[in-house]
């Protein structure tokens, strides 16, 4: 891929699976090339089902931040989602994490610098497991810094929200007057082996049980590792919530340096029509820069 | 003690209501008439409620008629709010 400096538009591009993978096909890609000096390379890691479309606009406005900034940013759409091959309900979250790899081996060959990892929601938990992964490869392949934005802690959870928008959806349908019927609920027919639709995505048990199994994990740092922790409040927002100093603990603990913030920015994964949110962009890039100078 | 004042500021960062939700008062309806509240909506209500008031809603006690009014979403977070307690 070339770019000049500067080049405003990223490269749109299918990248093909890694040879050998379960499930086969094209992976859309946009990629940022960085302006002036290389100072790092970041893949993106997107969220679940309709947070991918949701937070789309406002990710594309960071990435393009970043690219100015100096970082070569990848953006990379996972199996059934987005604009990449196969369905939604094709997919598991083996093959998500496969596709997370493939995004890295591609940055590796095309850009340099420190690898972050960027994950949004779920995304953040791919992108732990992935920095583990990283561990094994050459100190320079290595994912050094992991910037999370409002990271999902737990797959569990990230499950049950997405398995009450189900609910919420048939409280509209209904209207206010009816009450929710225990007798079928999703989760029970994923227990029972049978895929359920919510919002215009088909959810297997196979999808879901991987989704159930994923945790926010720090891997142990060996050599420097950052870690940039994003949430975000349309209240001018206090000290992090207690549930996330638990998670900023455990990760001081495995070694890593910890920068945590919470920005003013609406819920923009959860709400259509949001694309800007200049306060998380501007400490994004900040967050990430900081680091270098130090 | 009511929670209504708080849930008001919930639901308006919520829905992205920027200060309109903060005039409503326990009558006014919510479900089917705050044309903001869809699925993602109500989700967004659900996990900002329980953020705020460090609560967590059992699936079974969430259903279509507690997100009728805001009085009736405020009988529900007091509930959780008191079997907290027990």
């Amino acid at each position: 891929m070339n770019a000049g400096p500067g080049a405003g538009l990223p490269q749109a591009f299918f990248l093909p699976a890694a040879p050998g993978s379960r499930a086969t096909g094209q992976r859309f890609c946009l990629f940022h090339a960085p302006a002036g000096t290389p100072r790092g390379r970041v893949l993106y890691l997107h969220p679940f089902a309709e947070e991918l479309n949701n937070s789309r606009r406002l990710v594309a406005r960071q990435a393009r931040a970043l690219a100015r900034a100096g970082y070569a940013v990848l953006q990379i759409d996972l199996l059934g989602c987005g604009d990449s091959a196969g369905a939604f309900e094709d997919a598991l979250w083996s093959d998500w994490q496969a596709d997370a790899r493939l995004g890295l081996d591609w940055l590796a060959a095309h850009a340099s610098g420190p690898v972050w990892l960027w994950g949004l929601r779920t995304g953040a938990l791919l992108a732990s497991d992935l920095a583990t992964d990283t561990a094994t490869r050459a100190p320079a392949e290595q994912a050094t810094g992991l910037l999370l934005w409002q990271p999902v802690a737990s797959g569990p959870q990230a499950l049950q929200q997405f398995l009450r928008l189900h609910a919420a959806s048939q409280w509209l349908g209904a209207g206010a007057s009816a009450s929710a019927s225990g007798a079928d609920t999703p989760a029970k027919r994923l227990e029972r082996g049978e895929p359920v639709e919510i919002a215009g995505y088909t959810l297997t048990p196979a999808l879901a049980r991987g989704l159930q199994q994923a945790r926010l994990v720090p891997p142990v740092a060996s050599g420097a590792r950052r870690l940039v922790w994003i949430d975000t409040a349309l209240q001018p927002a206090a000290a992090p919530s207690p549930a996330t100093e638990r998670q900023l603990d455990a990760w001081r603990a495995a070694g890593w340096s910890v920068q945590a913030r919470t920005v003013t920015a609406p819920a923009f994964w959860q709400q259509t029509g949001t694309d800007d949110a200049p306060d998380l962009i501007a400490a994004t890039v900040s967050a990430l820069s900081a680091g270098d100078a130090a | 003690m009511t929670v209504t004042p708080d849930l008001l500021r919930v639901l308006d960062d919520a829905l992205n209501l920027q200060g309109r939700a903060l005039g409503f008062d326990a009558a006014t309806p919510l479900l089917g008439a705050l044309p903001e509240l869809d699925s993602m909506a109500v989700l967004a209500l659900i996990t900002g409620l329980e953020a705020h008031f460090g609560i967590a809603f059992s699936d079974d006690d969430l259903n279509g008629a507690v997100f009728a009014t805001v009085g009736s979403l405020s009988e529900l977070v007091e509930q959780a709010l008191a079997g907290q307690g027990t």
